[in-house]
């Protein structure tokens, strides 16, 4: 069975970009989020194998939501997507519980070579 | 303000330095446009300067002419806003070049404009990267606002933002050529006040 992707991005451009790249790569994206609330709703009703999450969204931001994810689901695997010069977000994404970050704008293959890295990896 | 004497009276050394900032934030921003539009973008030598506020609609021809504003503010170390204007010409071939499936269809779809909007995001990201990596500073952006209007009014609504601002603005300009044509940028930061100081005291070459 494919794997399931949840795609949170405030940006319908980068969420279209993100489905268009996974789905021709094979995976089934199952829900989409704007904002970090509702990708905490949509994670609790859908439980996809992996998020992809933009950091910086309107009502609740990408750290936050993926604190939330975490509590709902302790090996939930979130990707986060940063724009350039977001390391100390980033970081705090890490510690938050993400398992890995790819840099905005993206390189399909390199989205695609994340999301297959933060799929095998072990569940805390 | 006090703290300020120089606003309109940058030193040569000081231009150079906000000048290189500009230069690789441009850099950055060429490699991010070319991965959007997956062409490659050349990039003209970007030109930084600090005008008055007032003088902001010049750059693109003038209160009345058509732009396309991609807005957001900057929290951090130091603050401030960002404002990126495209003449309406190369917003649109920007739009169609990003989304090709939708180029026939004439003006902005949603689609288009949320291209356009991540790609201010995106650009402002490239340049606050290249200013933090010179100055060390950490800055955050916010969710970026979209607006396509008159220069005047677009420069309005965000001075209507603004608390306490420098009442001289930091402009990058940068003309960007895509497939052999040219888009061009002009990247407006609105300083708060002591965010001038800050950043050119983190330059090392900071006002008197």
């Amino acid at each position: 069975m494919a794997p399931s992707v949840l795609i949170v991005d405030d940006a319908l451009f980068m969420r279209m970009m993100i489905k268009d790249i996974l789905s021709k790569d094979g995976f089934e994206v199952v829900g989409e989020a704007e904002n970090g609330v509702e990708a905490v709703k949509k994670y609790a009703d859908l439980h996809p194998d992996l998020v992809t999450m933009d950091i910086v969204m309107p009502e609740m931001d990408g750290i936050e939501a993926v604190r939330n994810i975490i509590k709902i689901d302790p090996g939930a695997r979130v990707l986060m997507c940063s724009a350039m010069g977001q390391q100390l977000l980033v970081v705090e994404a890490l510690e938050a519980g993400a398992k890995d970050f790819i840099i905005k704008p993206f390189q399909p293959a390199k989205v695609v070579e994340a999301v297959r890295k933060a799929l095998t990896s072990e569940q805390d | 303000m006090t703290s300020m004497p120089g606003a309109g009276r940058l030193t040569p050394l000081q231009i150079d330095a906000l000048g290189e900032a500009g230069n690789i934030g441009a850099g950055n921003a060429a490699i991010a446009l070319s991965l959007m539009v997956s062409k490659k973008v050349e990039l003209s030598t970007p030109k930084a300067s600090l005008i008055p506020l007032a003088g902001v609609p010049d750059l693109v021809g003038g209160p009345e002419a058509a732009v396309a504003g991609i807005y957001l503010e900057v929290q951090g170390d130091c603050s401030g806003s960002i404002l990126l204007l495209l003449e309406e010409e190369s917003a649109l071939i920007l739009a169609s070049l990003m989304v090709p499936a939708e180029s026939g269809e004439a003006g902005l779809t949603v689609v288009k404009r949320s291209a356009l909007q991540e790609t201010g995001s995106i650009l402002s990201a490239a340049y606050l990267s290249a200013l933090g990596q010179l100055t060390g500073l950490f800055f955050k952006p916010s969710v970026p606002g979209f607006a396509m209007d008159m220069a005047g009014a677009i420069l309005d609504h965000v001075l209507a933002d603004l608390a306490a601002s420098e009442d001289h603005v930091l402009v990058v300009e940068t003309d960007f050529i895509v497939s052999g044509v040219k888009i061009m940028g002009h990247l407006v930061l609105f300083p708060d006040l002591g965010t001038l100081d800050t950043i050119l005291e983190h330059l090392g070459v900071p006002f008197d």
